[in-house]
């Protein structure tokens, strides 16, 4: 409990530095918002205009499919806001600068996290939140205490996911020289989860259900608020497996940190 | 002439030292292209054709425009800004070399990786392992010429949000509103047919669309005449010419207010 606090006091003193240093660029911080903001309404335009020619997609509405969207900006925000600093590792990692990181008797995953934190991520829990609640009115779903309580957790473990499979496609620079397509092509998968998983078939839904769970990110968690009626038993699962996936990523973290060695100069 | 044809191999080789690089890149695309198929595939689960595109003519439009995607990113942006925090700007603005062509010399070495490396095997393969077989046209005659059109287009905006960056510190923002403006507006995410005609006439005066949709629509819209094509590359070169020359003209400008930091 002590070292937990610590943790926290450490991170607030980490991240306000980071802060302050930012707050030079205001017009930067403004435009990256709008921007961060133009992507999101960007793809639900895509919906707009696909549901423009069709009913619906493999049985889901339009609204249902806007719920899924928005649960999906909401369990990226955690990454969007903490471990926005992922992004700059093959950067640190080859250009020798990621040493700083061993030389404080802090956790070294903590400690490289906190260095940044990506403000501009409030779009996300803005739109994410707006969407939810314009997409359930539209659906007619009923909240109460219980439901936003269960939507935390769902959230909580979904978030895990996310922040997980794109650690693990980072760390692919601790053995890789030139590893951005591997985060490239991390993230065109995530893109993919905000659909519903039964557009796939065979293969493709047991990987992205069992092996890169996008499923987790927001399909199966969301079905819990969409239809609770008939609530798939894999949904049941999803704390188990965020935390399973995020235990996963820290081992792969460790491994890659463990033998790096450094550009010698 | 010359130094900018080095130039232009020096950064091919450079692409090519990422081997790892260019052949995940290469699995990535094909992956998406299969993902492409199954999200098409149930987008046309109960029906024929969409907005007079059939699912085969739908299905190559967008995956091929994920192999445009790689061809025309051009990078240029990003480089221009990370010249400018480096500092390297000086040496290359110190070179008896026109700055805009000096820009794009760079990046056509990457396009001539990506064109052979991944545009090409991803377009391949799709037209081998999912069968996507469609009617060509002679539009398939103009195709070339159009992706190179496309590419200029793409980097004279790249060219013109880079010199942003001699005004703002960062051009994350920018960038990424331009990329969002360029998928979404282009056709590259859903092909234009499918928007509302009001909005599909208003992007036809937009530059976007002369990246992806151009070229798309003369490959696979077969009805398309000789007359039809060129004058759809009519406007791609139209844009070329006006992009370019705006760039220019925004450098002159931007060039002044240049502040390098260090040295």
């Amino acid at each position: 409990m002590r070292s937990l606090l610590r943790y926290a006091r450490l991170y607030l003193l980490i991240t306000s530095q980071y802060v302050k240093s930012r707050m030079q660029y205001r017009a930067d911080f403004l435009i990256s918002s709008v921007g961060m903001a133009f992507s999101s309404v960007a793809t639900v335009l895509v919906f707009w205009v696909l549901f423009r020619s069709i009913p619906d997609l493999v049985g889901w509405s339009f609204n249902e499919i806007l719920f899924m969207y928005a649960f999906y900006l909401l369990s990226v925000v955690p990454l969007q806001l903490f471990f926005d600093h992922i992004w700059q590792l093959r950067f640190h990692v080859v250009e020798g600068t990621f040493i700083k990181y061993y030389l404080r008797p802090i956790n070294i995953m903590f400690y490289y996290m906190s260095d940044m934190i990506d403000i501009k991520g409030w779009v996300k829990l803005a739109l994410g939140v707006s969407m939810l609640i314009y997409a359930s009115q539209r659906l007619g779903l009923s909240w109460n205490l219980w439901r936003v309580f269960l939507l935390g957790i769902a959230l909580f473990s979904s978030s895990l996911v996310a922040i997980s499979i794109l650690t693990i496609a980072a760390c692919a620079t601790f053995w890789i020289i030139g590893s951005f397509p591997v985060m490239d092509l991390a993230i065109k998968i995530r893109d993919f989860s905000p659909y519903p998983m039964t557009i796939f078939d065979g293969f493709f839904r047991f990987l992205f259900t069992y092996l890169i769970p996008i499923g987790f990110v927001a399909f199966y968690p969301s079905q819990l608020f969409l239809r609770p009626g008939e609530v798939p038993v894999l949904t049941y699962f999803s704390p188990v497996v965020g935390i399973g996936s995020f235990a996963l990523a820290y081992f792969v973290w460790n491994r890659g940190v463990n033998q790096y060695t450094g550009t010698g100069s | 002439m010359k130094s900018y044809v080095a130039l232009a191999r020096s950064s091919y080789m450079a692409a090519m030292m990422y081997r790892f690089s260019f052949s995940f890149t290469l699995i990535g695309n094909l992956l998406y292209i299969a993902l492409l198929y199954y999200l098409w595939g149930s987008i046309y689960r109960d029906v024929e054709t969409i907005r007079g595109m059939s699912f085969n003519q739908a299905f190559v439009y967008v995956a091929l425009a994920g192999a445009i995607f790689t061809m025309v990113k051009t990078w240029a942006d990003w480089e221009i800004s990370y010249h400018i925090r480096s500092g390297a700007i000086i040496m290359d603005l110190i070179k008896p070399l026109d700055f805009q062509l000096y820009a794009l010399s760079r990046t056509v070495g990457f396009l001539f990786f990506n064109v052979t490396m991944i545009a090409l095997p991803s377009a391949l393969v799709l037209f081998l392992l999912f069968g996507a077989n469609i009617e060509v046209g002679v539009g398939l005659l103009f195709l070339p010429a159009a992706l190179v059109l496309a590419f200029l287009v793409s980097f004279a905006i790249d060219y013109i949000i880079g010199l942003t960056s001699f005004y703002t510190e960062s051009i994350w923002g920018i960038s990424t509103t331009k990329e969002i403006i360029t998928t979404l507006l282009s056709g590259a995410l859903v092909p234009l047919q499918f928007f509302p005609d009001v909005a599909q006439r208003l992007l036809r005066f937009l530059p976007f669309q002369a990246i992806y949709h151009v070229p798309l629509t003369v490959l696979t819209s077969p009805d398309l005449g000789v007359k039809d094509c060129a004058a759809l590359l009519g406007t791609q070169a139209a844009w070329v010419l006006i992009l370019f020359v705006l760039g220019r003209f925004f450098f002159t400008r931007a060039s002044r207010v240049l502040t390098v930091s260090g040295g």
